[in-house]
């Protein structure tokens, strides 16, 4: 190896060894694991305890049911908000635009904690004040954390408010990409701006868009603060119980390992495959 | 088809005036180019009459309706931008097609004004592709398409081939002429290139810091420019100008000295002279500059370079005191570094400017 080589790596190393150790490893381990029966020691192998449980486990289908459903729903509401916002950052009759690009960014900046927190105030039921402005103009409450469906629902708008800003500035960052003068020459061209906006802006902002989906679905099927902190560890009952906060349970409060893994492995392959498909669905037509 | 006016058409960002007033009469047909230096306001002014810049005060007419407030859309015409400003996800046929399919144009015609468009501008072969598939002029051919199947009253270019290579530029320069003769439509075009403004315009407007300084056809900018700014603007090499006092009258004629140049007098028939002792500045082309002897004032040079083009030469001289002058000269190889040599100025190619750049007639 030449020396500059050698000099590099050595410089590289410090990072290298924490990464292969925190990272690879895990990673290699928890895969190990997941064909473990880890309830008693000493843990022998026997897929049948994690895999083979994966399947006819409705706890998981549960999970797995819920996930599904917060992606169906809420990453294309998020997306559709987050141009529909992108587009206003972007507008030159906005004022204090960045102000208002910061304030929209900033649900990311703050803590889960603190912001779940927030969300169980606004939407307590007999306190909050989502419920006595719904009161207010002669609607009925709404039993947020005891009504399943109205559980999922504060979940998928809690997570909409948090990242709807974050994806509107990569989306605007797209806006920007797009010259002006093609939307002089579709003016020229008699184009209104709501068909510009439909046939010339949307379709340039297919990568940046598909982008975020993909960003998307990877943070949905990972969801885990929501349902834990918000709606009490995925309730009532486990109407909320995502994949994230099965995982977790499973790891961490019931300690059975193996199962865990399998969950975890499942997560991250579900989320390449539903990327995959997202990417396939959006490629480039020649 | 339409003829364009202008009336003390203004444009001011704040305080800011951009446009001064521009006054200009554009006939049915013609082919009038803008040209001028950067920050002139050329491209503004274009732009105003396209309706994509509002104007401050003034009136815009096309066509003989007043149109200053009339959106761009609705103006009859039809732009080519300098960044060719194609739909980067749509088909050269999309392209085309894409303003006449939003208006919901008929089928048969939109495919047929395509179709002419295409075989106008040889893009027949290119019509699948992307713009990002395409060389720099085939997207210029394009984005030239498009503004044909508007089938427009007026055509406007902005600054069309200055992203292309040099070959390239003489070659669409053609091209744009051939479309001119062929469509017969009203054209703007916007350069900085006073050769594209000499080989493509019927008539040219010399802009200067949004005031107009001359509108005229070609040659006539070219011989009898009114100041020293479009003398120096058209023509390439540029005029060359040399400091002078004038001394008197003689005959019919006024005397200057040209006072970096060691003495030397040439006299100049001029209707009205400038009074003795006043600054003037004399202009005389490069390829105007005639060999020793030959010319009515003999100028002793020294060469600094020579530029041999094969059928013509160019000598960048300066004369004794460091006035730069520039010679066409009859291909010779002859012509050296630092070699002495003599010119003379024929006097009746010369023009006169006062200290404040206005021409002396």
């Amino acid at each position: 190896m030449r020396r500059r080589n050698i000099t590099a790596y050595g410089f590289l190393a410090p990072y290298l060894l924490i990464f292969a150790a925190f990272w690879v490893w895990p990673i290699i381990y928890s895969f190990w694991l997941s064909f473990l029966f880890t309830r008693r020691q000493p843990w022998t192998f026997n897929p049948n305890t994690t895999w083979g449980r994966l399947v006819e486990d409705p706890a998981f289908w549960n999970a797995l049911k819920n996930t599904l459903v917060i992606l169906v729903v809420q990453v294309p509401i998020m997306i559709a908000l987050a141009t529909v916002l992108a587009v206003l950052l972007n507008s030159t009759l906005l004022r204090a635009r960045g102000l208002m690009r910061f304030a929209f960014f900033a649900p990311v900046v703050v803590g889960e904690v603190a912001y779940a927190a927030v969300f169980r105030l606004i939407f307590s039921e007999d306190l909050g004040f989502v419920n006595k402005a719904l009161a207010a103009i002669g609607l009925p409450e709404v039993a947020w954390f005891s009504s399943p469906t109205a559980a999922m629902a504060l979940i998928i708008m809690a997570v909409t408010w948090r990242w709807a800003g974050y994806n509107a500035i990569i989306i605007l960052s797209g806006l920007q990409s797009i010259p002006d003068d093609v939307y002089e020459a579709a003016t020229l061209d008699r184009v209104s701006p709501v068909r510009q906006f439909f046939f010339i802006t949307l379709p340039l902002l297919k990568p940046v868009i598909l982008f975020c989906v993909v960003l998307s679905v990877i943070g949905t099927m990972q969801l885990f603060a929501e349902p834990f902190l918000i709606t009490n560890e995925g309730g009532p009952g486990s109407a909320t119980e995502t994949l994230g906060l099965f995982l977790y349970l499973q790891g961490f409060r019931v300690l059975n390992f193996g199962y865990a893994s399998a969950v975890a492995y499942t997560i991250a392959a579900l989320a390449v495959l539903i990327s995959l498909l997202n990417m396939w669905a959006g490629r480039e037509r020649a | 088809m339409a003829e364009l006016t202008l009336r003390a058409v203004r444009k001011s960002y704040g305080t800011v005036d951009i446009i001064h007033g521009v006054d200009l009469d554009i006939a049915d047909g013609e082919f009038v180019v803008f040209v001028g230096p950067s920050g002139c306001g050329k491209s503004t002014l274009l732009r105003m009459i396209a309706g994509l810049e509002d104007i401050t005060s003034g009136e815009i007419s096309i066509g003989g309706r007043v149109v200053n407030d009339v959106e761009a859309a609705e103006r009859g015409i039809a732009m080519v931008f300098q960044t060719y400003a194609l739909y980067p996800h749509m088909t050269v046929r999309e392209n085309l097609s894409f303003g006449l399919r939003m208006n919901g144009n008929p089928r048969a015609d939109t495919d047929r004004r395509v179709a002419r468009a295409a075989e106008i501008l040889r893009i027949d072969a290119l019509m699948d592709r992307r713009p990002k598939a395409l060389s720099g002029g085939q997207r210029q051919r394009v984005a030239i398409g498009r503004a044909i199947v508007r089938e427009p009253e007026v055509f406007l270019f902005d600054e069309p081939l200055s992203n292309l290579d040099a070959e390239l530029r003489v070659q669409m320069r053609v091209e744009i002429s051939r479309l001119h003769s062929e469509l017969g439509t009203t054209m703007i075009y916007v350069t900085h290139d006073q050769t594209e403004a000499m080989t493509l315009a019927d008539r040219i407007v010399v802009l200067r810091a949004g005031r107009v300084e001359q509108v005229g056809r070609p040659l006539e900018l070219y011989g009898n420019p009114t100041n020293q700014f479009v003398a120096g603007f058209i023509g390439s090499p540029r005029m060359n100008f040399l400091a002078a006092e004038t001394i008197g009258t003689i005959g019919g004629g006024t005397r200057f000295r040209l006072v970096n140049q060691g003495g030397a007098v040439i006299v100049l028939p001029l209707d009205r002279p400038p009074a003795p002792g006043e600054a003037a500045v004399i202009g005389i082309r490069p390829e105007h500059v005639a060999p020793a002897g030959a010319g009515d004032c003999d100028l002793p040079l020294t060469l600094d370079v020579a530029e041999h083009l094969g059928s013509t030469s160019y000598l960048y001289a300066n004369t004794q005191a460091g006035e730069p002058v520039v010679v066409q000269a009859a291909a010779s190889d002859g012509a050296r570094a630092g070699e002495r040599i003599a010119v003379s100025i024929p006097a009746a190619q010369a023009l006169a400017f006062d200290a404040q750049g206005e021409r002396l007639r």
